[in-house]
């Protein structure tokens, strides 16, 4: 049995995650860095990772119920990501790797995204958008690489809603979707969609300027929710019908929103086309994610030489080849 | 008001992602209706708005652009309360599936840089969007992800999206199908113009996305 070790430090999350060959994650352990207010410090991330680092690595092991000696190889999310955090992870990963005499591999966070919820739902061969904090694209494997059919023009959609959150005072996801539900009226906010591109900037000001002006919170969350999702719906059936597919996998932290899968389930299922959403646990940035992507790459050799283990903060899915692909 | 004028409906071209397109008659002409179809995913409100502003953008392209003389469907009616544009119909075939697309490429490149000397971009340059008439007339159809006042980089991405779509549709043909687009594409803002925003071609290139459209 081959197993591998898989570390995730992009953003909030210092993962470990353990999965084998079989398709089994025997461990996914989350430390989850939280500011007391505002967003994300990456300094300050960055140091709550390397505190944890020991804690989690250990828990990990006694979950999945192994010796660090019984791993074969050691995952870590490479990027994209936060300078700091990228470092603090691939630190560990060099050390560990090193130690054990074992492959290191750097592995993209967002092909990590898709191909935990490949593995957990069994969805063939499927368009995917990926849409969470730091991230916003719509992609497909064609020709054994990821290519990215549509993206964000500017910032995430998960951060446009988590920023929205954080300036109303409620916090950030999933408390504007939740206040949004006891809204009830729809404000016009600018819906920017450029053939399968879409852009949040504008929308996020908007909505912060509707909140300066006095308008109720439910209904300016209402209204962003609304907005957002209904963009991002729109590029994927673009790229559904551009692309023929009928199954849709919708992976990363804002999977976790009920009102999107709704969108794209009464989307898809108007075209014939089929939904599949990754579970909670693996929606959000974790270790599992990692370790399972490394898996795949170990077994068509692609490990990185520990000099050639730099982070990469800018790191984009279609530069990777998906050697695993059949 | 549009439900009086005795429209016959003939056929259905195609259903796109937004649109569904049906051939038509009205006093014996032909007419092509483009209909933005409601989206069930989006609240009533956002769809409608959606759905209208497009309709009025895309019509107020096609109007721009045959006043200045470019080939495009005459606009006849609009009905924004149903988004939906009544055009001309075009005696064409659409150049991805045509016998001999070299033909129109020289040509194809002097209307699109005609078009980018008003600073006019269409957004969604794809051979699908290109209908070729008889001997050289052509047609540029689909203006609802156009845009005025357009920079260098939004017409340096039409180009790029029609090499992308000539290379999937004819890749034995597309490299001379280039040529001869650049070609007619120079006479018109001249070579200067011309390799600068091959520059820009390149740029987006090597960013490489906008890979695979049809
Ligand atoms: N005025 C027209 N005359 C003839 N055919 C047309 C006309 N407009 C569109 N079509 C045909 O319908 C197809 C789809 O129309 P288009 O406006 O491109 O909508 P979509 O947004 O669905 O791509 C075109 O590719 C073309 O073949
Ligand atoms: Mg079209």
């Amino acid at each position: 049995m081959t197993i591998v070790l898989g570390i995730e430090s992009t953003a909030h999350t210092f993962g470990v995650g353990v999965a084998t060959d079989e398709g089994k994650i025997l461990a996914n352990i989350q430390k989850i860095y939280r500011p007391a207010k505002g967003g994300i410090h990456p300094r300050e991330a960055a140091q709550h990772h390397a505190a944890k680092a020991a804690e989690a690595l250990e828990e990990a092991f006694k979950t999945a119920g192994i010796k660090p000696s019984d791993i074969d190889a050691v995952a870590f999310s490479q990027g994209p990501g936060m300078g700091p955090c990228l470092r603090t992870g691939a630190t560990v990963a060099r050390t560990i790797a090193t130690v054990l005499g074992k492959p290191l591999i750097g592995v993209n966070h967002g092909i990590a995204h898709i191909e935990i919820g490949k593995l957990v739902t069994g969805c063939g061969d499927p368009v995917v958008l990926y849409v969470a904090g730091g991230n916003t694209l719509i992609t497909a494997l064609i020709n054994k690489r990821y290519r990215i059919l549509g993206e964000t023009l500017d910032i995430a959609a998960g951060n446009c809603l988590d920023s929205f959150g954080i300036t109303a005072g409620i916090g950030p996801m999933p408390a504007p979707e939740i206040k949004a539900g006891e809204g009830d009226t729809i404000y016009e906010l600018p819906y920017r969609v450029k053939g399968m591109d879409v852009s949040f900037s504008g929308i996020l000001t908007a909505a912060e300027k509707l909140l300066q002006q006095g308008k109720p919170i439910p209904n300016v969350c209402l209204s962003l929710t609304e907005t957002v999702y209904s963009m991002l719906t729109e590029v994927t059936e673009r790229a559904l019908a551009m692309l023929d597919r009928s199954s849709l996998l919708l992976v990363g932290g804002l999977a976790r929103s009920r009102r999107l899968y709704n969108m794209l389930e009464t989307m898809c299922r108007d075209r014939g086309a089929r939904v599949y959403v990754v579970p909670d646990e693996y929606a959000g940035d974790n270790g599992a994610m990692i370790a399972w992507t490394g898996l795949l790459m170990l077994r068509c050799g692609a490990t990185l030489p520990v000099e050639q283990s730099h982070v990469k903060p800018r790191m984009r899915i279609d530069e990777v080849e998906a050697c695993w692909s059949s | 008001m549009l439900e009086q004028l005795d429209f016959l409906e003939n056929r259905v071209i195609r259903v796109g992602a937004e649109a569904v397109i049906k051939e038509i008659s009205w006093k014996g002409l032909r007419l092509v209706a483009k209909h933005r179809v409601p989206k069930r995913y989006r609240t009533a409100e956002i769809d409608e708005r959606v759905r209208r502003s497009r309709t009025l953008h895309e019509a107020k392209i096609l109007w721009h652009l045959s006043e200045n003389g470019q080939p495009v469907p005459l606009v006849l009616f609009i009905d924004l309360a149903n988004s939906i544009i009544y055009m001309q119909f075009l005696e064409g075939v659409e150049l991805r599936s045509h016998q001999s697309p070299l033909r129109y490429a020289e040509r194809l490149g002097e209307i699109v840089a005609s078009m980018h000397s008003m600073d006019v971009v269409h957004g969604d340059l794809t051979l699908a969007n290109i209908l070729a008439g008889e001997d050289t007339g052509l047609w540029l159809v689909d203006f609802g992800l156009s845009a005025f006042n357009a920079d260098l980089e939004e017409k340096a991405v039409d180009i790029h999206l029609l090499e992308r779509s000539a290379a999937s549709a004819f890749p034995d043909k597309s490299r001379e199908f280039m040529h001869l687009f650049l070609r007619g594409y120079s006479r018109v803002v001249g070579r200067e113009k011309t390799s600068e925003i091959l520059e820009k071609v390149k740029e987006i290139r090597s960013r490489g996305r906008y890979v695979v459209r049809g």
